[in-house]
């Protein structure tokens, strides 16, 4: 079979999936488990095929299928691998399996229907990552909506609702505006250029007067900016993070969170060139209050789901400044940081989640001194929370580290060029890394150190199961940390293919193809 | 006009004919209400079959030159308008059982085909008024309710007052043009004259009233609640698709100048974000319905900002994709205890644990009708809205896309309702409907195409 075909069964075998949960009796969960569990892992295995098989030294993308889908509208199915993606396909595949064996035991209702839903997510992630075509990332973009609402809404927990309709509806609203510009810009393809296409690759040759750009960049990126969240435009995510079953935070912390940044990285800065430029201040600052601001108000959570959930937009303000840098280590730290925070906030959800199973409270109050009852799970939580603030040799460390070097690279010019704003803005953001020290390490001491405290005592340490998740998780995690160099390899002609987008205007990227 | 010509091309309203005089036979010879109902589906499958046969024809011929002619798109128009009727005669079984309702369902689709092949004002107005009358008698032949009466009586009135409207746009513009062609529409449009300018107005509002667009919408609430689940499935969606395709035809090749795309924009503009807000506070189901079908038939009028050469394609797509999946809905809705009863909203509640295959029928049709993709509602959206948009009216285009976005949260409640909620109070027992069941398998066949191969579908309009 050839690789492009092996994509291809990548992205499908979550369809295949659904329709085998679906035609397992209900009756029977652990069935429903173990076989979504194996699809899962089948999927993960020949992703990581994939990897290997990946060309760092080959520019654009590879294993390429293109096939006419709407020819009247020039829409293609079209999918690939690139520098851009590669990666967050391997994250998006080694987190499937571990989000379904970690819901083994919580999900006791309607498991079909949460297994399908699980499959459901799966797609419409790896098809947002892999597609090479604005309308087909549109579809898959939007499908996201359907799977996370139904899960959050389900099997959530009491403001369930609530929290659902407010994450489908904000993030709606930034696609419609999406879905608007889409149109317009694919339109102005065709009118300038006669090129009849919804290709990235064509799409990234448009050439738009500046204004035009400024308001079809605010449109993506208003509908990106909810999705990673920066704030303002955050406030849904606490919530989605707190009500959503173990699952749903994890897949949400874990990879959906991405779609928003990744966004910005493969369509609103190389699309738009110039109004990406002109609106650098405007999301560099906004990066850089996303660090501080989420690392204060993860400072003062007593609810442990909303200190890793606050977190989670700190850590993702690291991204949009790596990116925002245009440097191509900043860019490079940029995507590893995305993995890293992909994994190690799947991680602590899970390990909330664990512990919830087990104490039914998320009040920080109700714990204390856990590593005198819980050694394993004390150990994961200190790795994971190590990772998290980034100490070296783990994956966190790599990616905040190289994103800071490049926007600090980049400023250090800026300031040569004599403009200091950005200069002082990276420092700042460097008081993000101690900010971040500080609440996880203050949040851990409260949690497992000090005077033993719990809601109901004896509680069982983690099951071999769960050990074998977050053990997974943890290796992945330190693997990052300690070689960087393979995949960041992978990622790095990509990288300066984004650069040179954004710097010269999409003139030198006819080889994206 | 030769005798050939006139058999060959109204072969699909000949069928509908044949329908109805083997039906009133059935009738007078004391058949029972299965049999009419098996001659009605026959019928209109096979008046659906030769329309479709004449648009692969590629037959292009006027049996009657200046009042009736047809032409491929007319008979595609007609096989659309037909094909959705299957599914309305099968959901007819629940409510009626005598050969009324195909009767008179058959007598409305006659006038629908004719609407959308007239070519002069007089065969439009015929047509208009064939497809409308009955419908006034079936909205009351449900009459399980006192407020069915009232709401029959209010359908007749506005529905007279569009009749009347629209035959004083027709007189003002033969008063200035001297012709009753339709063509004479499409120059009018144009003309600066305040007398035709008037009966352009006369005659839209007329439209307007017909499709329930804002402010010409307030009978479709009151009809859709008080009428039966087929008939207002039946008016929700081979109503209006004939009444927007008959417009479609009636501009023609005009284009919609900027001065006048303003007119043209703004009430679809407020109905559909009327439809979509109002539509969030009712507790009926198929009051909720009415609003949404408010909300959707201003994306339809929006359709005419267009240029005209993508306007009917943008239309009959969009009628397609919109009708199969309101009957969709309606084919899966829970049966069981009285009219009213059923027809709440709260009654969905739970619905998942109880029939999960209807729930996510429903599901799947108030996704695409909010028009989330895949799914055949936003493909379609996404046709209007990109034709409104290569036509030079970019912030239509994007007001409208954001007055779609506030019909999200309420077809998202219906879904809320199912899966996420407990049992509504007052379930009882629901008896199988196989016909029903039917039905929905029959629209899920052309929802599978429509997302899989929207392009395929797209090429044949």
């Amino acid at each position: 079979m050839s690789d492009a075909a092996i994509l291809n069964l990548v992205l499908w075998l979550p369809v295949a999936g659904m329709a085998l949960v679906w035609a397992l009796p209900e009756s029977r969960p652990d069935k429903v488990r173990w076989a979504t569990f194996w699809v899962m892992v089948l999927q993960f295995v020949l992703t990581v095929w994939l990897y290997l098989r990946f060309d760092a030294e080959q520019p654009g993308l590879q294993f390429a299928t293109r096939l006419p889908w709407i020819p009247d509208w020039g829409v293609s199915y079209l999918i690939g691998l690139d520098g851009f993606n590669v990666l967050l396909v391997l994250l998006t595949a080694f987190l499937g399996p571990l989000v379904v064996a970690g819901s083994f035991s919580a999900i006791t209702r309607e498991v079909k229907l949460f297994h399908a839903m699980v499959f459901l997510i799966q797609f419409a992630m790896l098809g947002t990552f892999v597609a090479q075509d604005l309308f087909l990332f549109y579809l898959f973009w939007e499908l996201m909506l359907v799977p996370m609402f139904l899960i959050i809404g389900i099997w959530g927990g009491e403001r369930r609702i609530y929290a659902t309709l407010k994450f489908v509806l904000y993030t709606a609203f930034g696609s419609i505006l999406m879905l608007a510009a889409m149109i317009y810009l694919v339109w102005t393809l065709k009118t300038t250029t006669g090129v009849n296409s919804f290709a990235f690759a064509d799409l990234y040759g448009v050439r738009l007067p500046v204004d035009a750009q400024t308001w079809l960049f605010a449109a993506f990126a208003l509908s990106f900016a909810i999705k990673v969240p920066v704030v303002p435009l955050h406030t849904w995510l606490p919530d989605a993070h707190v009500e959503a079953p173990t699952a749903g935070s994890a897949i949400l912390a874990g990879v959906l969170l991405k779609m928003g940044t990744y966004g910005f990285m493969k369509l609103g800065f190389p699309l738009f060139p110039e109004a990406a430029k002109l609106a650098t201040p405007v999301v560099m600052s906004l990066a850089v209050i996303s660090i501080v601001y989420g690392a204060c108000l993860a400072l003062v959570q007593t609810d442990i789901k909303k200190i890793i959930a606050y977190s989670s937009i700190s850590h993702l303000g690291y991204v949009m400044l790596g990116l925002a840098s245009l440097d191509l280590i900043g860019i490079q730290g940029a995507v590893i940081q995305m993995v890293s925070h992909g994994l190690t906030a799947a991680g602590l959800f899970m390990m909330i989640g664990m512990i919830y199973e087990r104490c039914h409270t998320r009040d920080l109050a109700a714990y204390g001194g856990l590593a005198k009852i819980l050694p394993l799970y004390s150990v994961f939580f200190m790795l994971l929370t190590l990772g998290a603030i980034g100490l070296p040799t783990t994956s966190g460390f790599t990616g905040e580290f190289l994103s800071l070097m490049g926007a600090f690279r980049a400023a250090w010019a800026a300031w040569e060029a004599g403009v200091s704003w950005p200069l002082w803005l990276v420092g700042l953001a460097v008081t993000g890394v101690v900010l971040g020290a500080l609440y996880m390490l203050w949040f851990a001491q409260r949690f497992l150190f000090g005077k033993l405290k719990a809601p109901h005592l004896p509680i069982v340490d983690l099951t071999a199961r769960e050990v074998a998740i977050l053990g997974a998780i943890v290796i992945a995690m330190f693997a990052l940390g300690l070689f960087p160099d393979e995949p960041m390899k992978k990622t790095e002609l990509a990288a300066r293919q984004y650069q040179q987008l954004v710097e010269t205007g999409g003139s030198a990227f006819a080889s994206v193809r | 006009m030769n005798a050939m010509s006139v058999i060959l091309a109204m072969l699909p309203e000949h069928a509908l004919l044949a329908g109805l005089c083997a039906l009133i036979l059935v009738e007078v010879a004391g058949g029972r209400g299965r049999t009419g109902l098996a001659v009605a589906f026959v019928a209109v499958a096979a008046a659906t079959c030769a329309a479709l046969a004449l648009w692969f024809g590629g037959y292009a011929v006027a049996p009657f030159r200046g009042h009736f002619s047809i032409s491929p798109q007319t008979e595609i128009a007609k096989a659309v308008i037909l094909a959705l009727a299957l599914p309305v005669l099968l959901l007819s079984r629940d409510e009626f059982r005598d050969a009324r309702f195909p009767l008179l369902l058959l007598s409305s689709l006659y006038g629908a085909c004719l609407l959308v092949s007239s070519d002069s004002f007089l065969t439009l107005f015929l047509g208009l008024e064939l497809m409308s009358l009955p419908v006034y008698v079936l909205v009351l032949l449900a009459l399980q309710r006192v407020e069915s009466a009232e709401a029959g009586l209010k359908y007749l009135i506005l529905g007279g007052a569009a009749t009347a409207t629209f035959l004083m746009g027709a007189s003002l513009l033969f008063g200035s043009s001297g012709t009753l062609s339709l063509a004479a529409f499409a120059d009018a449009l144009a003309s600066p004259s305040p007398m035709t300018q008037a009966a352009v107005a006369m005659i839209l509002c007329a439209f307007f009233l017909k499709a329930a667009v804002f402010p010409f919408h307030t009978w479709a609430p009151d009809a859709y609640e008080g009428a039966s689940v087929p008939v207002t499935a039946y008016m929700a969606t081979i109503i209006k698709a004939a009444v927007v395709l008959a417009v479609v035809r009636l501009f023609g090749k005009a284009e919609v100048t900027p001065q006048l795309a303003g007119l043209v924009a703004l009430l679809p503009l407020v109905s559909i974000a009327w439809g979509n807000v109002a539509a969030i506070r009712q507790t009926s189901f198929r009051r909720m319905i009415a609003y949404s079908s408010i909300a959707h038939a201003g994306y339809l009028f929006f359709a005419l900002l267009g240029a005209a050469g993508g306007r009917f394609q943008a239309v009959a797509f969009y009628v397609l994709a919109y009708g199969v999946m309101n009957l969709l809905a309606f084919s899966a809705l829970p049966t069981g205890g009285d009219d009213a009863a059923r027809d709440r909203i709260d009654n969905l509640k739970g619905l998942f644990r109880r029939r999960p295959f209807a729930a996510i029928v429903i599901g799947l049709a108030m996704l695409s009708l909010a028009g989330i993709p895949p799914l055949p509602g936003f493909v379609a959206k996404f046709l209007v809205f990109r034709n409104v948009m290569a036509a030079g009216h970019t912030w239509y285009a994007v007001l409208g896309l954001v007055g779609s976005y506030l019909g999200i949260y309420f077809y998202l409640r219906i879904i809320q309702y199912m899966f996420m909620s407990p049992d509504g109070a007052g379930v009882e027992d629901e008896r199988p409907r196989r016909l029903a069941f039917g039905a929905t398998l029959l629209c899920l066949v052309p929802v599978a195409l429509l997302v899989l191969f929207p392009g395929w579908i797209l090429g044949k309009f």
